[in-house]
């Protein structure tokens, strides 16, 4: 447990928080990718949501051999993007019997992106980015105050 | 020579109870969306068992190891008695980065003693001048 180790926890959530971002990012930009990826037939597929999985770092292999070396409690090592996974709900059908990539009934599978909800993943991930720099602030100002003892 | 005091090693475990109590709350904030998370407290509660379980003995020598060396009185705890989120999550960020400044200012007052103890030894040393 070294003195860095609260501005540590805050860096992993803000490098966690900003992955989240980008994987949102990547959602919104292909909410209409009718093309994303060829499947095993040759025909094009439409994009698929992704999500973003997070675990604590606390059940890791580190954190329980400092718990045992130190024999206190340690408060843990923050968080960690576990996986990306896509989203498995069925396709939005939409009838557009121009699209190109129309089938013979003129349905076009749209992606199963829905804007508003990535709208809300997007505004509490940067609340929780803004949390974790308010925590990360703390942190240094009570690290830059300990410097001052002695003075 | 005791030069600093009983009242200086409290401020010290003061200290070091404020800065851990610092990381639990900076990894509570860091997991505020992880599933599952249970919020972690800084806890006093080892204190009242290690007290009534102290070894009384008397030291037959003065170089003998003190008995009354206090461990880390202090613990970190899933926080009991919360609401859980939807998905299984009880991290309550109101109330972390309440914590968070309170925790901040009194490290920050605590800091503030220690160099009032220093500044006052140093007075000593220099005769009051």
């Amino acid at each position: 447990m070294t003195i860095f180790h609260g501005m540590n926890t805050s860096g992993s959530a803000l490098t966690a928080n900003r992955f989240k971002m980008d994987v949102i990012s990547s959602n919104l930009a292909n909410a209409e990718t009718t093309r994303a990826r060829v499947d095993e037939n040759g025909d094009w597929q439409p994009y698929r949501r992704k999500l973003v999985n997070q675990e604590s770092r606390d059940g890791k292999f580190d954190s329980f051999l400092q718990q045992a070396m130190n024999r206190t409690n340690t408060p843990g090592t923050g968080v960690r993007i576990d996986s990306v996974t896509e989203d498995q709900t069925p396709f939005k059908q939409v009838f557009n019997p121009d699209h190109p990539d129309a089938d013979e009934d003129g349905y076009v599978a749209m992606p199963n992106v829905d804007p508003l909800k990535e709208m809300i993943n997007l505004m509490s991930t940067t609340r929780a980015y803004e949390a974790n720099v308010t925590a990360l602030n703390a942190s240094k100002g009570m690290l830059m105050k300990s410097l001052e003892i002695g003075r | 020579m005791d030069l600093f005091g009983k009242s200086t090693q409290n401020l010290q475990r003061a200290l070091d109870y404020s800065s851990l109590k610092n990381q639990t709350i900076a990894h509570n904030i860091a997991n505020v969306d992880t599933p599952g998370y249970k919020a972690k407290d800084v806890k006093f509660d080892q204190f009242l068992n290690e007290a009534s379980s102290r070894l009384e003995a008397n030291r037959t020598h003065a170089k003998h190891l003190p008995f009354d060396q206090m461990e880390q009185s202090f613990s970190v705890k899933a926080r009991q008695n919360v609401t859980y989120n939807h998905n299984g999550n009880s991290v309550d960020l109101d109330k972390e980065m309440s914590e968070l400044a309170k925790n901040q200012l009194y490290y920050e007052a605590v800091t503030e003693r220690i160099n009032g103890k220093f500044n006052t030894i140093k007075t000593v040393l220099g005769g009051g001048s």
